[in-house]
């Protein structure tokens, strides 16, 4: 087995690792129901690769995820840091079970009964619409629609930062949090703690929220992890919410956040195997959303769709390697070839969540990794088929397809259109949601979705480097530049500001042997 | 002298008010922390939005736990965390005396108005220095009675002499403590003690005294700086005692991952290393570079080859040591160490662990002998350490090694029992104050007299001497300096319930016969701290009267720390 652990730093990196969670949670809640779909039973996925088997103080066996979560203090909400398993006084927590319901079940009574008035009010129990409701109505943590239960040394919140997340908003102040004190320690040695337990570790999956001094938190955790585990390969996804684009307050701002967005991205690319950067401006008005309905201001929604993306991606490093004979089990005839028609339909649909990307590059030496999930039939020859349409087609291709959906979970938010189908089918004509929005339908109406993602490394991705590339020429290089005094208050020097620009600048060469960065005139 | 109009001009109130906003933040936080000083201080619990509780009478701690927003609180917290990370204590006193000089001197900045109704405008020569503010409605009994503010570097100047003053007297009133081969066993622990009985009730703060000694002079090597990192401290989570021990050896925190492994073993050679032994190359790299099954296949058994290589040199260098023998071996790594590897070493009889922290390298080999090894191709006997117990402790999920019976250990471990989290964090808490205590004294070659003994000597030098020797309106900064001083041992009477005056009134008193004073806590009565022991770290005390003043100065200076400051936001 190989395991793999995964970093959540920032806040908006444990809205989607919430949300990443429990759709893990659902699918191993699922594997149990005796009521619930086939393909979720019969899954080929081992979840020991992210998942930690381990006994609580009491001796009950326990099962979490092997994951160091990083953020404020204060930011985990009503959630005790220790988690709710290892805990003396575990009795008390028990009666809160409303997390841990049993989808199948209760989702199909709600829906054959409607929603039943009378025993809100008899029985002041929590009924799942109401749970929908308020998640809708406001979440403040991530905790909020967590549903999962995490390991005692899994949420390491930090302390001692006397600012609030506006001031916390560089890569230098994130940097000497972690390096002044015992923090850095402190994580560092809980990272040895999950690692020490894995036989082989394949890899550290990564997700930072890197608009701030998180950026810098991360880059001293990944530089102890390059020191330490020099041979372990780290996946890196930088994530932003949608709020890290507001448009900034005066002219200073805008320059000190180009800055930094090239320091950050510099830093982070170079000590990590592969780095995605995730979260565009506005992800509602994409066409990647074009089946959704979500809203840009609430991180809740989201951040479920990078999850679910995140999800997506990951799921090629657990699948159980398995001889042919797995494509062979065909009991769960619940969906048919038209999902491998859907699949077409959709893989010319692909939309990059990356931001700063060019569209409709022809790039013959592009290297990608598909995904699909969630679909029957034969999904390798309909991707094959789709690119010989193409003039798309990467030079190198790995294609993984499992045929779980994405479960559903209960607390993930009402964003589908109403062109959703309770299995993510495409429908004939609308459906309304008995979520309170009328045009979107939630976990109460969709149980689970197929769903396709790729990583892709490309020429797209150029005006993301380049843009990097010319602010810090611009703002921090050239001679009598205006953003010297924010770098030099960052603590780098001109040398190292210049060795920014050049990592940046090697990149992209090595995309485009042609451009290079001489040709900065304009 | 320049005279502004109060109402017209409102850059002038701004200074006015972002001055009294300093003074009233340090006196906030003043407020706050107050009630921490001495073993008489109350201990507070901070309670986290899930219910976590954090117990907790150190200043340090509770100032990190804290959400500080006002930017002066932030500035004297910073200074004050920043005392703790270099001495290792005072962080309390250090925001009690910024309280305490941003107090004083609101006090003589207001009597101001005092001095000049009774025409004392000696003290404003430097005209610039000084501003005249006057009242708008002025009412016609007053006129000419406007409020002078002098400028605070009045103020500042005072402090800076008091400080330098202070300094030096305390050079004279310290108690040499002579640090031969053998240091005086009794000095530290009167030291540790003073310190663990702030932090501690007392029948665990005395058990804590000679354990946290004895773990320093373990560490110890003659002219060179203690290293306390090479003091392991470790903590298990047990029902219901609570139990601190010195292990003079090592406590890891993991064990080892074979079954077939020993979990007790004696007489043990120690191999301290930081080699990998496991297959590394990640499946994802070789995707790519390998075009076909072959070729791959060819790599990975290669490659597996080589990893078993190494191992084999470790159970070579084992039976090379321990045949014809009833010695055990016992495998330390850094690195990882695969199944196929642990196979291989269980079935040579010897014990692994894999992923050591990177500090137990160092400890390991100053406990046990022997050198960390990076590598396993010239492994000699010499390589290896000795331990004559080594043996498994499992906690549920948690599983402890034990590395014992060591010869001559220059790394120790504490090892914290205790019921709950909050209970070993305490105690963690107080002991690593107690081992700063015992190396700051073997290196200040010193200590303080402590119960407010030092505070009130030095003030009485800076009153009857210093004071003296100064012209001019720098004699007010020395006295509220002076004054500032004074809030250690009245905090410290405050918090046993006494009456601070009596117990002022009285500790001066003696000092003035010549009687070098501090304060006994249950009764307020002046007692000798060298007869009972209590002695302070001179380099915190030291520490303490050097950061006050600057950043009380600063802090009065008030507009200049505004445009200094990167962190600062203007004061609304
Ligand atoms: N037995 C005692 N009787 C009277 N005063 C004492 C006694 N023991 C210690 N003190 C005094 O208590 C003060 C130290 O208190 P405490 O350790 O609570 O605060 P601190 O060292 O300033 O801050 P912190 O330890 O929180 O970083 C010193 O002034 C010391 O002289
Ligand atoms: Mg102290």
């Amino acid at each position: 087995m190989k395991e793999l652990v995964t970093f959540q730093v920032g806040s908006y990196a444990n809205f989607i690792g919430s949300h990443f969670w429990n759709f893990q949670d659902e699918l191993l809640g699922l594997v149990e129901d005796a009521e619930a779909d086939l393909v979720f039973k019969n899954q080929n996925i081992d979840m020991d690769v992210l998942y930690r088997t381990g006994e609580n103080h009491q001796g009950m066996p326990t099962y979490t995820p092997r994951l160091i979560s990083v953020d404020f203090q204060g930011s985990l909400g009503s959630m005790s840091s220790h988690g709710t398993l290892y805990n003396q006084n575990s009795s008390l927590s028990s009666g809160v079970t409303t997390w841990l319901y049993d989808e199948g079940q209760e989702i199909g009574a709600n829906n054959a009964n409607g929603i039943d008035k009378a025993s809100v009010e008899s029985h002041s129990e929590i009924l799942d619409t109401d749970v929908v409701k308020s998640l809708e109505d406001g979440v403040q943590f991530w905790t909020d629609f967590s549903k999962v239960h995490y390991h005692p040394q899994s949420l390491f919140e930090l302390n001692g930062l006397w600012m609030g997340a506006q001031e916390f908003n560089n890569y230098r102040i994130g940097r000497d949090t972690v390096s002044e004190g015992l923090q850095g320690d402190e994580i560092n040695e809980r990272l040895r703690f999950f690692v020490e337990e894995c036989d082989h570790v394949q890899g550290i999956q990564f997700i930072v929220d890197d608009s701030g001094g998180y950026s810098g938190v991360a880059a001293s955790l990944l530089e102890n992890i390059e020191d330490e585990y020099t041979n372990v390969p780290v996946l890196l996804y930088s994530v932003r919410s949608p709020d890290s684009y507001t448009k900034a307050a005066n002219r200073k701002q805008v320059i000190s956040r180009k800055l930094h967005d090239a320091v950050s991205f510099s830093a982070l690319s170079s000590l990590c195997k592969l780095i995605v950067p995730l979260g565009l401006p506005s992800l509602s008005e994409n066409r990647a959303s074009q089946f959704l309905n979500l809203q840009n201001e609430k991180p809740y929604h989201s951040s479920a769709v990078y999850a679910s993306a995140i999800h997506s991606i990951t799921l090629p490093f657990r699948m159980k390697r398995v001889g042919p004979a797995g494509e062979s089990l065909n009991e769960s005839g619940a969906m048919d070839l038209y999902e491998g028609i859907q699949i077409r339909f959709r893989l010319v649909n692909l939309q990059p969540l990356t931001p700063e990307t060019a569209h409709d590059v022809e790039d013959l030496q592009a290297i990608e990794s598909m995904v699909v999930h969630g679909v029957l039939g034969a999904v390798r020859e309909a991707v094959e088929t789709a690119y010989e349409n193409t003039s798309t087609r990467p030079r190198f291709s790995h294609v993984s397809v499992s045929r779980c959906p994405l479960p559903i979970p209960l607390p993930f938010p009402s964003i589908f259109g109403n062109l959703v189908g309770r299995r993510g089918e495409l429908l004939s004509n609308p459906q309304s949601g008995s979520g309170s929005g009328s045009g979107s339908r939630g976990s109460l109406d969709v149980h689970s979705i197929p769903m396709a993602a790729r990583l892709r490394s490309t020429t797209a991705v150029l005006p993301f480097l380049e843009n990097r590339l010319n602010n810090i020429h611009k703002l921090g290089i050239e001679r009598g530049s205006i953003g010297a005094d924010v770098l030099r208050d960052w603590g780098f020097g001109k040398e190292e500001v210049e060795e920014i620009g050049e990592s940046i600048s090697k990149m992209v060469l090595a995309l485009d042997p042609q451009q290079g960065y001489s040709s900065d005139s304009d | 002298m320049s005279v502004r109009v109060l109402n017209p001009n409102a850059e002038v109130l701004n200074k006015s008010a972002a001055l009294h906003m300093n003074i009233n933040a340090a006196k906030g936080l003043q407020d706050v922390l107050k009630s921490n000083l001495g073993p008489k201080g109350t201990i507070k619990m901070l309670v986290g939005g899930a219910g976590d509780i954090k117990l907790t009478k150190d200043g340090n701690t509770l100032l990190k736990e804290m959400q500080i927003q006002n930017p002066t609180a932030i500035m004297i917290a910073r200074t004050a965390v920043a005392q703790d990370d270099i001495s290792g204590d005072g962080t309390t006193s250090t925001v009690i005396f910024i309280g305490e000089l941003m107090k004083q001197s609101d006090r003589y900045i207001d009597e101001g108005d005092f001095m000049l109704i009774l025409g004392q405008l000696i003290f404003f020569e430097k005209h610039d220095m000084a501003l005249l503010y006057i009242l708008f409605p002025i009412s016609s009994t007053y006129v000419g009675c406007g409020i002078v503010r002098m400028h605070p570097r009045v103020l500042v100047d005072g402090f800076e002499i008091a400080k330098k003053a202070t300094l030096q007297f305390l050079e004279n009133f310290k108690t040499p403590v002579v640090m031969g081969e053998e240091p005086d066993k009794e000095m530290l622990k009167m030291v540790a003690r003073t310190t663990l009985r702030t932090k501690l009730y007392e029948a665990l703060a005395d058990q804590l005294t000679d354990i946290v000694v004895n773990a320093v002079l373990c560490i110890r090597k003659p002219e060179e700086p203690i290293d306390l990192f090479m003091v392991e401290i470790m903590h298990m989570r047990q029902k219901f005692d609570v139990d601190t021990r010195l292990v003079e050896g090592l406590v890891l925190d993991h064990g080892s991952r074979h079954p077939d492994m020993k979990r007790r073993a004696e007489n043990c050679y120690i191999l301290t290393c930081n080699v990998s032994l496991e297959y590394e190359k990640s499946e994802i790299n070789a995707g790519f570079f390998y075009s076909n099954a072959e070729q791959r296949e060819a790599m990975v058994v290669a490659e597996r080859r080589s990893v078993d290589e190494r191992v084999r040199k470790i159970i070579e260098l084992k039976n090379k040591v321990c045949n014809g023998t009833d010695n055990n071996f016992v495998v330390i790594n850094q690195k990882g160490i695969d199944p196929p590897s642990l196979d291989l070493l269980a079935r040579a009889g010897i014990v692994a662990l894999r992923r050591a922290k990177r500090r137990n390298m160092e400890r390991l080999v100053l406990a046990c002998g022997g050198e960390a090894v990076n590598s396993v191709d010239d492994l000699t006997p010499d390589c290896l350490g000795w331990a004559g117990l080594v043996y498994e402790h499992v906690l549920g999920e948690e599983k402890y090694t034990f590395v014992e019976e060591v010869k001559h250990p220059h790394s120790c471990t504490i090892l914290i029992k205790g019921p709950n989290d909050h209970t070993i964090a305490q105690i963690k808490d107080a002991v690593r104050d107690g081992l700063r205590s015992v190396k700051n004294t073997i290196e200040d070659e010193a200590v303080v007299l402590g119960a407010g003994a030092f505070e009130v000597a030095a003030r009485q030098h800076l009153i009857n001497e210093v004071k003296k020797s100064v012209k001019g309106r720098a004699q007010l900064g020395i006295q509220a300096f002076a004054d500032a001083l004074l809030v250690v041992p009245k905090t410290l009477a405050e918090n046993s319930g006494l009456d601070t005056q009596d117990v002022i009134i009285s500790l001066t008193g003696e000092h003035d016969k010549g009687n070098i004073v501090g304060i006994n806590q249950h009764t307020g009565e002046p007692i000798d701290p060298q007869m009972e022991g209590i002695f302070d770290n001179y380099a915190v005390k030291r520490q303490i009267i050097n950061s006050g003043p600057v950043i009380a100065s600063q802090l009065l200076l008030v507009d200049e720390v505004i445009r200094a400051g990167r962190n600062m936001r203007k004061p609304t």
